[in-house]
């Protein structure tokens, strides 16, 4: 079966819309510059916004100016808008053809949180606001401001989100289980994230230089990016206009460190392989890669390891266009997805903007190639906990490796492990040494100490896939982190409380702790999560791509989110719970 | 500068979260990462964090760190020399 894109819509830094960006990525114009949106003190830093306001981007989307909507949500309108005109959806026939939105996003409604957050405890003028802070909210806005989406969902695995939104959505449409997905990811400045990786030292105080000897760090973006997925033979019959082939993908884990990629890029190296795989391509086939290329010392030292070791001598023109757009965070994977697709549909290299001096072991990045026919393009995204992406998109059509289910394939829980009750968190002792544990929140720990359990039941080390569900992550560290911010401003943040504030940290724990390179993925949208993880787990291990599967359930809650659910006639939540399954087929 | 060490020793303890240990546990002269007490790149950040906070020194670049975070003994000479408060 192939997949095809039959739309695209962007909106970062370099503009409203494909045709803007095109025509800054041609005329190697970056979208990086001074602050003028976020209300942070750190003017000193330069950020990639989207310029628009959310007064204008509401005006545009007509939303009622005195309803108070994410930043992330509305982004992530404006460029699902132009996916749809784009695809020519919707076209009608929406009752009957299943159709899903997948974000990616870990920032989610933050930007309204950390403008409220001061009253929330005392005052119920803006309580409201809190239902717009877990990121499947954000997602559940958009797709209700289109009222046509059967379904939604969130992935929040920090920088790769968006790339594994897509991802998810070319297997949905696989399995059948949707008829055309629009799948990319949106994300929003805000004080949170600038704050946490300025005390993480890895933002550059100039414009950032990917790939370059000299590179100090990235510069933080933000925007949303979407594109629209479907069968090739339904896109021919509705006689859509197909922009590109979504011939390959592959998501592996690094299982090396929460925030820093291993020196050999193992993560990369897998999660590029496994995407030459499914698209049944050499990877002397490969015309041009958008690299990650964050440009900090870490990451663009250990891509190029991985690079090196998959294309070896023969290595395409590789860029990095986070110079122009800067890292735009869980949108990226998105953002950069649409400039592959308008490489590959235009024919061009886009510039590595920011590099001068070549990097001791390093790539040596293209400073772009105006005319050049491409065929089938990468894009990486990676992100925190080493979750790694890689999709390969091609022009025309071509065989791709088919995974149909196993006949009589059945589903088996092997074990089952629940802990809701604080005092049973002392057993992690039995598992974990202190000096291990000194940076485990209290959500990871109860997350490692149910998964090692319900493994040890189930008589496996290391399980093929570990899939988490998790509405709101470490929210306590989250929580701690906007106290600091809003009792002492905008001064060094504790590393590892940021470190442990994307929902992913959990699963990449896990993975960290048991070595385990399989897929890794986190599903973040509220009571549905589960749902979405355990189907998931289904289609792996139906299809027979895992023999075994780690899905978890973890959430916590603090007295704040406690008070204010009450106070919001909500009902009671547990302060911790935790949960963990085993699953296996054919084994 | 014994009172600073041991001061220092507890501040460490209690930003990098070292459950069940006590200044005590500390050698004041062995190396805090790698070999010694096993430290990585994120300590670094936190003992770069707990430097500004009390003590008013900032460390622009994280590499400034390697040097003085030999030990206990070296971090203390040089907040003696560069505290601001």
């Amino acid at each position: 079966m192939n997949i095809v894109i039959t739309g695209q819509g962007i909106i970062s830094a370099l503009g409203v819309g494909v045709h803007d960006t095109l025509l800054a990525l041609q005329e190697r114009r970056t979208g990086i510059g001074t602050m003028r949106h976020l209300p942070s003190t750190h003017h000193e830093l330069p950020v990639g916004e989207v310029h628009l306001d959310n007064e204008q981007m509401k005006a545009s989307l007509g939303i009622d100016p005195t309803h108070e909507v994410s930043r992330t949500a509305l982004m992530g309108m404006m460029a699902v808008r132009e996916a749809l005109q784009q695809a020519g959806l919707p076209c009608g026939d929406e009752p009957k053809c299943h159709m899903t939105l997948i974000s990616g996003t870990t920032v989610g409604g933050m930007d309204i949180t950390e403008r409220h957050y001061a009253t929330f405890g005392s005052s119920d003028t803006h309580l409201d606001n809190l239902l717009q802070h877990e990121c499947g909210a954000s997602t559940e806005l958009m797709a209700r401001h289109f009222g046509f989406f059967h379904d939604c969902t969130t992935i929040s695995t920090a920088c790769s989100s968006a790339a594994n939104a897509i991802i998810l959505g070319a297997r949905l449409i696989e399995a059948g289980d949707a008829d055309i997905v629009v799948a990319g990811g949106s994300e929003a400045l805000t004080c949170f994230h600038l704050n946490g990786f300025n005390s993480l030292q890895i933002l550059d105080h100039k414009p950032c230089r990917p790939f370059d000897a000299e590179r100090a760090g990235l510069n933080l973006g933000e925007g949303a990016a979407f594109v629209v997925l479907e069968r090739e033979e339904a896109a021919r019959r509705r006689q859509a206009h197909i922009l590109g082939y979504l011939s390959g993908y592959g998501n592996a884990c690094d299982a090396f460190h929460q925030t820093a990629s291993s020196d050999a890029g193992e993560g990369a190296y897998l999660a590029m392989n496994q995407a030459l795989e499914t698209a049944g391509l050499r990877p002397c086939d490969i015309g041009y890669v958008n690299a990650h290329g964050t440009a900090t010392p870490n990451n663009d030292q250990s891509e190029s390891m991985a690079l090196k070791r998959i294309f070896g001598q023969a290595m395409p023109p590789v860029s990095s266009t986070k110079g122009f757009t800067g890292h735009a965070t869980s949108a990226a994977g998105g953002i950069e997805a649409v400039i592959s697709l308008l490489a590959l549909q235009h024919g061009f290299v886009p510039a590595n903007l920011g590099w001068a001096h070549p990097m001791c072991d390093g790539i040596t990045p293209s400073m772009g190639v105006e005319h050049c026919p491409l065929d089938h393009v990468m894009c990486n995204s990676f992100g925190f906990g080493g979750n790694d992406s890689s999709l390969v998109f091609s022009r025309h059509s071509h065989a791709h490796v088919e995974r149909p289910l196993l006949p009589d394939a059945e589903v088996k829980v092997l074990s089952q492990v629940t802990l809701a009750d604080e005092a049973q968190l002392a057993d992690i002792r039995q598992y974990v040494k202190p000096m291990e544990a000194r940076r485990m929140g209290r959500l990871i720990k109860a997350a490692l100490l149910t998964s090692l359990q319900a493994l040890e039941q189930a008589g496996i080390d290391c399980p093929d896939a570990i899939i988490t569900a998790t509405a709101r992550g470490c929210l306590d560290n989250s929580e701690r982190l906007l106290d600091q911010l809003r009792d002492e401003g905008e001064v060094l943040l504790k590393p590892t409380l940021f470190m442990q504030s994307t929902h992913n940290t959990i699963g990449s724990a896990i993975a960290i702790r048991l070595g385990c390179h399989g897929y890794n993925i986190t599903y973040s949208q509220d009571g549905d999560s589960l749902r979405w993880a355990m189907h998931d787990a289904r289609q792996l291990l139906l299809s027979g791509q895992c023999k075994t599967v780690l899905v978890g359930c973890h959430d916590e809650t603090t007295p704040l989110l406690r008070q204010m659910m009450q106070r919001l006639g909500c009902h009671d939540i547990p302060s911790i719970h935790s949960k963990a399954i085993v699953l296996s087929c054919g084994r | 500068m014994e009172e600073l060490v041991l001061e220092l020793k507890q501040r460490i303890i209690d930003a990098l979260n070292l459950e069940e240990m006590t200044p005590e546990d500390i050698e004041t002269e062995a190396p805090l990462f790698g070999e010694g007490l096993g430290l990585d790149s994120i300590d670094a950040l936190e003992l770069i964090v707990l430097l500004e906070k009390n003590y008013g020194i900032r460390l622009a670049n994280p590499a400034e760190g390697k040097e003085i975070f030999k030990s206990v003994a070296s971090i203390a000479a040089y907040v003696n020399e560069h505290r601001t408060k």
